[in-house]
């Protein structure tokens, strides 16, 4: 064991860290032995291996002597365990890949477990259907801003994913000739928009997304992929543009990680938590997306970002629109009905879109309510408590517990909240990572990316419901097939510098020991208030300025950080600190990406451009009409890169792919007005 | 035999007075009484155990389950309880929306 005590005499740090780091060194070398879990005397092994088999995994001080290094080598690693996650590395060792799976969190914790609704597929039991029929309502979905061959892809793998997955065990409601019940949801149609509503969300009772996380989690056991639980992946280790493994930091321990692996793929989920209403968990920090950002790669669409109107304020939960439908209104601080205003027929049965807006523009004026005045009321108690309870059973529970108020005497806090994020790393249909080169879409070698992660473009502007779950199953099983098919289990590992992952465990270093003058907390409220009031829902190109360079300036305080904990074992303070990091990232990706999209399309809806520009004008014929050049019209992908060190943002642009996978079997969808 | 009887009365008694010697008792008690063969009712103790054994103290979830977990009007074997969660255009339960 090598520990070259250094004679520095020059702060007690030093002498800490040093017998830190010893400590350290010993009780990485204990768990690195090859022994099975119950034979180990004073260290326990806390990672699940099924067999009991665990790879020899090298310690150096390749990087640093005050930071020794645990090297594993894998055919797959895998990063993040929610569906597309878990899909992803199952299917991989199915394949007989060694893989493993890098995740923050326990797998069964991750975000997926939250959603409730349900799982779209054209599997025709309630009536009869068609696949082209689910692809032409998810391209129209799109906006027509979504890649038509993943969508193909998507939409034609959809009803065998869903079989799939009810023989894991997935215990579907069922019809009572016992085939799995669907129910109508989510802007499905038939005959491609002409044949009325389709049937086709199946669900398990009101936990789709829990059960198939414990599903996926549970097959997953079968297969000896080995799972590295709590640790949080750092970076990407790239080598000529070529993806070679992660580094990881073990927050157990503190150790240092790189995990080599010919094949990388990214299931990290979204990054709600960089504004200030927002439904995800508090883990949903887009460290993919800014992993990929930090190597020099683009992101794709970030600008999209889907909100819903009626969040609970400061709980993120979301009211539905049934109780608007019921007859609740929205009130300011001045006790007017202020959709009045706005849509003066509809009222507060306005569409989302529209009433998000409207709620923000209140806000904005100063109408708020609260201390800050940073959201509005949602009034039920004129409404007879009967029949509340009567239609909305339930209500006065979620209101009591979340938001604190009797539904019957006070009403709801309420503010636009973000749902999901549609955009994220570029992919093509297969699932592996692409970037723009010379105006052709080029592969990143050894790098995958599936799931909320992911934007393969299958949501393009706008996603719909019931379509999410369907898209993490799908991209998983895609991207452990890519590599099945491209590569071999026990291939030999490209070289790999022996100091790759330095500027991961520098950058650890100076957030541990970081002394400014502004804490985490502090830093990452001011982003997501500067989101949540320049970035959400209301954009204009004021606004929006303003925004960035808020943002800007925000993102450089981050060199003025402080943090607490100077320890290594379990420092959450230096985690919360990485996450801040990566929200950064994304954050101003997402605002001047939207700064810049001079269009409204689908969840990008702006004041001062309230069309659509496309090459042509659609909503007039064709005939006649000049296309427009590249870039003076807008149906196209954002592609986003991030100087780190500054903030600034780059931003350039792809074509979005029109033509589906097979032209004869399924025709791509000319774009159209979208109109419901 | 009495020395049991004697033993369950006084355990009785000591329930009103002394709520810290009751789980001894009750575990006496429940011993002796299974050798009697359920004589006299069991006092179960106010701890957890105890009270989950009472299963009408338990509070009724909003959301009723259906008659073998079949939604009557749409026929749906394991669907999700109460009223249908897409009847406003998003998947609502108990007033919040999970997807819309």
């Amino acid at each position: 064991m090598k520990s070259r005590c250094r004679n520095d005499p020059s702060s007690d740090n030093m002498a800490s860290v040093r017998a830190a780091s010893r400590l350290l060194s010993k009780r990485v070398l204990s768990t690195a032995k090859a022994v099975p879990a119950a034979a180990v005397q004073g260290s326990r092994n806390f990672h699940f291996s099924i067999y009991g088999k665990k790879k020899n995994a090298k310690v150096s001080d390749d990087i640093s002597t005050q930071y020794p290094v645990v090297d594993h080598e894998f055919d797959a690693v895998v990063v993040g365990a929610g569906g597309a996650g878990l899909r992803a590395a199952f299917g991989l060792s199915e394949a007989g890949f060694n893989t493993a799976c890098v995740t923050k969190l326990f797998p069964t914790r991750s975000h997926t477990v939250a959603a409730q609704g349900g799982i779209n597929a054209a599997l025709g039991n309630m009536e009869e259907d068609d696949w082209r029929w689910h692809f032409y309502d998810t391209v129209k979905g799109s906006d027509w801003l979504g890649d038509q061959d993943a969508i193909h892809y998507m939409t034609e793998q959809a009803p065998a994913a869903v079989v799939e997955l009810e023989n894991f065990g997935m215990p579907f409601s069922r019809t009572e000739e016992g085939k799995i019940y669907q129910r109508a949801f989510g802007g499905q149609s038939l005959k491609y928009g002409k044949g009325g509503q389709a049937h086709r969300c199946c669900c398990v009772a009101d936990r789709t997304g829990h059960s198939l996380l414990h599903t996926l989690y549970g097959r997953s056991l079968r297969y000896d992929t080995s799972y590295f639980v709590e640790y949080f992946a750092l970076d990407l280790l790239m080598e000529n543009g070529e993806c070679k493994g992660v580094i990881a930091l073990c927050m157990e321990d503190g150790s240092i990680h790189r995990f080599r692996a010919q094949n990388t793929v990214i299931a990290t989920g979204g990054y709600g938590r960089t504004y200030f209403s927002c439904t995800s968990a508090h883990t949903s920090t887009g460290d993919g997306n800014a992993m990929v950002t930090r190597a020099g790669l683009p992101c794709q669409d970030m600008e999209f970002v889907q909100f819903h109107p009626t969040g609970i304020y400061g709980a993120g939960c979301l009211i539905t629109e049934g109780c608007r439908g019921e007859g609740g209104i929205l009130i300011n601080s001045e006790g007017e009905r202020f959709m009045e205003r706005y849509a003066p027929n509809a009222k507060d049965l306005a569409s989302r879109d529209v009433v998000s807006r409207s709620m923000t523009i209140e806000i904005r004026e100063g109408r708020g309510v609260g201390p800050e005045k940073d959201h509005v009321y949602l009034q039920l108690h004129h409404l007879p408590p009967q029949q509340l309870a009567a239609r909305l059973p339930g209500i006065s529970e979620t209101a009591m517990i979340f938001a604190g108020v009797d539904v019957t005497k006070e009403p709801i806090p309420v503010l636009p909240t973000v749902h999901y994020n549609m955009g994220g790393i570029p992919t093509n249909y297969k699932g592996q990572v692409i970037t723009h080169v010379s105006g052709e879409d080029k592969v990143v070698p050894g790098l995958y990316a599936c799931g909320e992660a992911a934007s393969a473009s299958v949501h393009g502007a706008n996603r719909l419901g019931a379509n999410s779950l369907l898209d993490l199953v799908v991209f998983g099983r895609a991207c452990a097939l890519t590599i099945a098919e491209e590569h071999k289990p026990g291939e030999k590992l490209s070289p790999l510098k022996p100091s790759a992952g330095e500027e991961s465990v520098a950058n650890l270093d100076r957030l541990r020991f970081a002394n400014g003058s502004q804490r985490t907390s502090e830093i990452r409220l001011n982003m997501q208030k500067t989101m949540q009031s320049h970035a959400a829902v209301f954009r204009t190109g004021s606004v929006l300025k303003e925004g960035c360079d808020k943002m800007d300036a925000i993102y450089q305080t981050v060199e003025d950080i402080k943090t607490f904990d100077r320890g290594i074992v379990w420092n959450t303070d230096l985690v919360e600190s990485l996450e801040l990091q990566n929200l950064l990232l994304n954050a101003v990706q997402t605002i001047n990406s939207a700064e810049q999209r001079k269009e409204s399309r689908g969840a990008h809806a702006r004041e001062d451009y309230k069309d659509r520009v496309d090459e042509y004008d659609y909503s007039k014929p064709l005939q006649g009409q000049e296309k427009k050049p590249f870039d003076q019209h807008w149906r196209k992908h954002t592609l986003s890169f991030v100087d780190q060190k500054t903030g600034k943002v780059t931003l350039e642009y792809r074509p979005v792919i029109d033509s589906s996978l097979d032209e004869q079997d399924c025709a791509h969808v000319p774009p159209a007005i979208r109109s419901y | 035999m009495s020395l049991l009887r004697l033993c369950s009365s006084g355990g009785r008694q000591l329930f009103c007075k002394s709520p810290a010697v009751e789980p001894l008792f009750t575990g006496c008690l429940r011993a002796a009484s299974r050798a009697v063969n359920d004589k006299e009712p069991l006092k179960k103790a106010k701890t957890p155990k105890g009270r989950f054994d009472n299963l009408e103290e338990t509070s009724k979830d909003v959301l009723e389950k259906f008659p073998d977990d079949v939604n009557p009007v749409t026929k749906e074997k394991g669907g999700p309880r109460g009223p249908e969660p897409t009847r406003y255009g998003d998947w609502e339960r108990k007033g919040r929306c999970v997807d819309f």
